[in-house]
């Protein structure tokens, strides 16, 4: 079964076409890769998936209902979730109050929002920064505590919008592992990454979009091996082994 | 001794000092000087549920004052109706007002908002100013309404000493901020923080960000018109210029940022450094210096603000818990941690 499903998705900004005719599916359980030079439209497709933007044209299905403009509140609480390429800490507050404002989507105890808050920055090995205040994290905590909070709603979903750019190498590979644990616990999860090293070895299928339409998707080893994309994205500095 | 038991004793021993005051201060003045330094901290206690923990700037808060004030003055005066039931109604009424200004002006972010809120607070002193009746209801334009103290007893809300007025507004004082610390902790107080701070972010996690503004506009309207209902009571006299002034929503906020808004102590820390300032420009320099205390607020807003952005609620409370430490450390002589929360 598809959890997500766009067909000819349009999103115009004016006279720029952001998204062009994009159309693509993800099974539940899958993790799907999005990928595509800057500018190719990968964080504006998640924008009006997640509610953001109201699509130009084409539609958008959840679980096997029309989306296309719901608000994004309503559907993270139907279960889909999302992380902001450039992240968005609520700085003052601690990180459990960061996430605990997201377990919030599926309680109104403060007890209980508290309890599971802990319980997600445990799986994410984040627990020892936990009253740390969210604005002195490094750029790799504040990646980590986007997928946090996420997390935190309880979604069917996760969309990440390059959640492992600026990360040392090190740091990538945990967060490879992360996402992994998350899709074993049952998460469909929708990625755009730069970090060929990385979407290579976490996706299932990748999509590749270039001045938002779609010029290629497969397996990684088929997108890699795609005269297109290596024409149009990868480049010649790029080897795929 | 633990940092609860203290704390603790600290909020008891202000309790009683507070509620055992009126025993011990017997001048008049004194006391007329604390009712209404309680009272304005209950005020922008109130505004704190909107100003504070929503994140955006409300400077006509004095409009809700003014609907609580001339509501139940209007029912009592013209219907009968007890002050007590007619505050209740006045709440109503500026909780609907709240909503109202709230729907259009929540979607403006920063000075627009702002510049808004002093736009409908104005309209309404105009309107106010310059309607005789309303309906059914006499407003009596700029004269306002001398209350006569005939009645006086509890059910009217009236008084001969200062006494009850200070008891009264000392446990509304407490009663708000019960209120706010409780809703702090609630799922409200983390959506309006998380929506004030960084609203994309709070609406991809399921809030609705427009929403819970308005339920605190509601909530924070309401109780600011209640203390209407107390001044216009204490005062026995309400015109629009008193009640629906800009110089009250703006001297609210003033005590805020310069107390330290989102926090619960805030409010009530710049009421105690402003109300006597207040107090006494207005008693040595009301006749040649009216403004005297808004220039001075002003000064000490601009250096509070490149010194301690987030109000003196914040080194005040650092300062405490360093002396808690160091109490704790000489009783259980161990290491103590600072928590965020
Ligand atoms: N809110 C916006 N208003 C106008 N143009 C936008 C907006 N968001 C993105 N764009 C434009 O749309 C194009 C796609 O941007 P984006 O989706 O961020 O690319 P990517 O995430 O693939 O790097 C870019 O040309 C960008 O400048
Ligand atoms: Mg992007």
């Amino acid at each position: 079964m598809n959890i997500l499903e766009i067909k000819n998705l349009v999103k115009d900004f004016g006279g720029l076409r952001a998204v062009d005719t994009l159309s693509l599916s993800i099974e539940k359980g899958q993790i799907l890769g999005l990928i595509g030079p800057n500018g190719a439209g990968k964080s504006t497709a998640f924008n009006c998936i997640a509610g953001v933007y109201p699509p130009t044209g084409g539609e958008i299905y959840f679980a096997g209902e029309k989306i296309n403009r719901r608000k994004p509140w309503d559907l993270c609480k139907k279960g889909l979730a999302r992380t902001f390429q450039i992240v968005k800490p609520f700085s003052s507050k601690s990180v459990l109050y960061n996430v605990m404002v997201g377990s919030f989507a599926t309680t109104d105890k403060t007890a209980v929002a508290e309890e599971k808050a802990l319980k997600v920055l445990k799986l994410l090995y984040f627990e020892d920064k936990k009253d740390e205040r969210a604005g002195n994290l490094t750029i790799g905590e504040r990646k980590r505590l986007e997928i946090a909070r996420a997390l935190a709603t309880e979604p069917k979903i996760l969309l990440l919008d390059e959640v492992m750019a600026g990360l040392r190498p090190a740091e990538v590979d945990e967060m490879v592992q992360i996402i992994q644990k998350l899709r074993d616990q049952g998460i469909t999860i929708f990625v755009i990454e730069h970090i060929m090293r990385a979407i290579m070895a976490l996706s299932d299928r990748i999509v590749v979009i270039h001045f938002g339409k779609k010029i290629a998707e497969g397996s990684p080893q088929e997108v890699a091996s795609d005269e297109n994309v290596i024409k149009a994205y990868l480049g010649d500095e790029y080897v795929v082994s | 001794m633990t940092r609860q038991n203290i704390n603790r004793f600290a909020l008891t021993l202000v309790g009683v000092v507070a509620f055992g005051l009126p025993l011990v201060l017997r001048s008049p003045t004194y006391l007329h000087i604390l009712i209404l330094l309680y009272l304005y901290a209950y005020f922008t206690t109130s505004w704190n549920l909107v100003g504070g923990f929503a994140g955006v700037l409300p400077l006509g808060h004095a409009a809700f004052v003014g609907i609580g004030a001339y509501t139940s003055t209007i029912l009592s005066l013209q219907y009968g109706v007890s002050p007590w039931l007619g505050m209740i109604v006045g709440g109503i009424l500026a909780a609907i007002a709240g909503v109202l200004i709230g729907l259009p002006t929540f979607k403006m972010r920063g000075a627009y908002f702002a510049l808004a809120t002093i736009a409908f607070s104005e309209g309404i002193r105009v309107m106010v100013e310059n309607i005789d009746y309303l309906g059914p209801f006499k407003l009596n334009g700029p004269s306002g309404f001398q209350i006569p103290p005939k009645n006086i007893g509890l059910v009217n809300y009236m008084f001969i000493g200062k006494e009850p007025y200070y008891y009264i507004v000392l446990v509304m004082l407490i009663g708000v901020l019960a209120f706010t610390y409780f809703i702090s902790r609630s799922k409200l107080g983390y959506y309006l923080n998380a929506g004030g701070e960084e609203p994309e972010a709070a609406m991809a996690l399921g809030i609705n960000v427009a929403r819970a503004k308005l339920i605190a506009m509601a909530m924070s309207s309401f109780l600011t018109a209640l203390a209407g209902t107390f001044y216009a009571q204490f005062t026995l006299y309400i015109h629009p210029k008193s009640v629906i002034s800009l110089d009250l929503s703006f001297e609210i906020a003033f005590i805020a940022l310069i107390g330290g808004r989102g926090s619960i102590a805030g409010p009530v820390l710049g009421a105690l450094l402003l109300r006597p300032v207040s107090d006494f420009s207005r008693i040595y320099f009301g006749a040649t210096l009216p403004g005297l205390h808004l220039i001075i607020f002003g000064t000490v807003l601009v250096l509070v603000m490149i010194y301690q952005p987030r109000g003196l609620q914040e080194p005040l409370t650092r300062a405490y818990n360093r002396l808690l430490d160091k109490i704790i450390g000489q009783t259980a002589q161990g290491k103590v941690r600072h928590e965020y929360s």
